[in-house]
């Protein structure tokens, strides 16, 4: 039972060596190439120093020292790269993965645990590579007469609509995946499609926990969309734009906290009610419904979903970011890039390189990400903090809150901001 | 010019289409996101262990009780007054980010309609409050 290939011979192992060979050849010509041509065809390339970058033409400056620099300086600012890692999905991905693991830790350090701690020489800090693992190696099981496809593709359904909200988050000047002239508008809209995708995919688990999971899931979604909605119209009256690039521009002076502390306040407590997290995380109550909508979820569908709702977290962190803290606002603390290197090259001993292209970013944007990011953070751990500390409250609590109390709120914060703007202290001719 | 094709937008005016195309980021991105994640799914699924001996395994989890009745039922809907309100609500909101993203370019006279209409908002909010405790009418 233990050995490893009991009938194994030399001769059948090259044949599928091979045969594994020539059938990676033929699919490379007959699919590969087309495949890269079609593809090519679509994306417009850079043009670098008056010619056509070429993959051909990259590849060959690869090699030539001069050009190296503008060539990652044209990959880094084309669209794809946006997307798939700086303002887009890799950084994302990157502050959740964080957030996951200081969670852990903070957690455990509030409790008087260790939390984890064995994988990794350093406190654990390999154990999200660790669970990773783990989830990929699992089964996924898939309820009997459960609504198969629906199962299957909410989760990633839930990962991407999660991503389209990171897209829509502006982190440096002009460093923002897609600058839409009603940026705010379109995170209500993506906002929206949440809980149709909670509800969905409690329903075609065809299981009792999940489906009520879901059914809280909806009514608590529905009930803090409104608070949330009004308790940003405060910032929209006073800079007259639904631009959230521009909003974090008119914040230059001062930050919007100051003046709306009320709506930030509403906006906060509204964002945990949407991310479902302590005190109000009664659709995944554990002591209750076992595990709320996520009961039947296993495996790397569980461990897409997790990732799913962290993306969503940083996400709203980054959005009362940019509408009440200033976004990437702050004083210059990154040194300039120094101007020997760009005039004279990088000298070490008697060599002297000469490296064109150079600086590949600005010094604002190398700012404006740190200022953005340490920001971000502290908000994060803002919404963290609040697991350890208070128990869960009950449906009707929840729902009294949303529409008596944080809707009555919400309406104050607009009449503050109206008193703001027609008293001249904000606007035109104000402060701002 | 006055197409509805073009919008103006001071003396200039844009092609419709490419106002929409900014939208087209968004969907590259939630299409990215796909991509970046169903491998994950497809990996877990080819490396993963199925096994199909047990029929037990594959009920809908109740803890540790053979499940009775179908999992998808009929049932009473308890607080629907508060999602029929969102039904409402969620519009007047929209409503008025019409009116907050250009007040800066309205007459301060304009103001007054607004917040007659938030009033009347308001009070239909409170008595609809006041029946979502009612909950024998629901």
């Amino acid at each position: 039972m233990s050995v490893i290939a009991p009938k194994f011979r030399l001769g059948y192992f090259l044949k599928s060596l091979t045969d594994n060979i020539f059938w990676i050849i033929v699919l490379l010509t007959l699919v590969g190439i087309p495949a890269i041509m079609i593809v090519l065809f679509f994306i417009d390339l850079p043009v670098l120093d008056g010619t056509l970058l070429t993959p051909f033409l990259a590849f060959t400056m690869m090699f030539h020292p001069e050009l190296a620099v503008p060539v990652v300086k044209s990959l880094l600012y084309s669209d794809f790269f946006r997307i798939a890692a700086f303002p887009g999905f890799g950084f994302a991905a990157l502050l959740a993965a964080g957030t996951i693991f200081a969670e852990r830790k903070l957690l455990a350090k509030l409790q008087l645990r260790v939390g984890p701690f064995y994988c990794g020489k350093f406190e654990g800090i390999l154990q999200l590579m660790a669970d990773g693992l783990k989830l990929i190696s699992k089964e996924i099981i898939i309820p009997a007469k459960a609504d198969k496809p629906i199962f299957w593709t909410a989760p990633i359904l839930f990962v991407a609509t999660a991503a389209a909200f990171v897209s829509l988050i502006p982190v440096a000047p002009g460093w923002v995946v897609a600058d839409l002239d009603v940026g705010l508008l379109a995170v209500f809209a993506i906002i929206g499609f949440f809980p149709i995708i909670t509800i969905l995919s409690a329903w075609s688990a065809n299981s009792k926990f999940p489906f009520i999971g879901g059914i809280r899931a909806l009514h608590q979604m529905v009930s803090f969309e409104i608070p949330l909605i009004l308790s940003l119209l405060g910032v929209v009256i006073l800079t007259g734009t639904l631009n959230l690039s521009e909003i974090v521009e008119s914040q230059s002076n001062y930050w919007f906290i100051v003046f709306l502390p009320i709506g930030a306040i509403v906006f906060f407590i509204s964002v945990l009610a949407e991310l479902e997290r302590i005190p109000f995380d009664l659709p995944e109550a554990e002591s209750e419904i076992v595990a709320g909508w996520l009961t039947e979820f296993s495996g790397m569908i569980y461990g897409l979903v997790q990732l799913g709702s962290y993306l969503k977290l940083y996400a709203f962190a980054a959005l009362f970011v940019v509408l009440f803290l200033g976004g990437w606002q702050g004083p210059m603390i990154v040194p300039p890039f120094p101007a020997e290197i760009i005039t004279h090259g990088i000298e070490a001993g008697p060599i002297t390189v000469q490296v064109p292209g150079l600086p590949i970013t600005t010094q604002e944007m190398l700012n404006g990400t740190l200022w953005f990011t340490l920001k971000t953070v502290a908000v994060i751990f803002f919404i963290l903090i609040p697991r350890g500390v208070f128990p869960r409250i009950r449906i009707d609590m929840l729902l009294s809150i949303g529409w008596n109390k944080l809707i009555a709120l919400a309406f104050i914060n607009i009449f503050i901001a109206l008193g703001l703007l027609y008293a001249g202290v904000l606007g035109p001719g104000g402060l701002l | 010019m006055d197409s509805f094709l073009y919008l103006r937008k001071s003396l200039k005016a844009t092609l419709v289409g490419e106002a929409v195309a900014g939208y087209s980021h968004v969907l590259m991105m939630f299409g990215f996101a796909i991509i970046a994640t169903a491998p994950a799914l497809i990996i877990s699924r080819m490396i993963s262990p199925r096994r199909r001996s047990n029929p037990v395994k594959f009920l809908p989890m109740e803890c540790g009780q053979v499940p009775s009745g179908a999992g998808r039922t009929h049932f009473m809907m308890q607080y629907y007054a508060f999602i029929l309100m969102f039904v409402v609500f969620d519009v007047m909101a929209i409503f008025l980010y019409a009116w907050g993203s250009t007040i800066l370019n309205l007459e301060k006279t304009a103001t007054l309609p607004i917040i007659a209409f938030l009033g009347i908002m308001f009070g239909a909010m409170a008595y609809a409050l006041y029946q979502s405790k009612r909950r024998d009418i629901w």
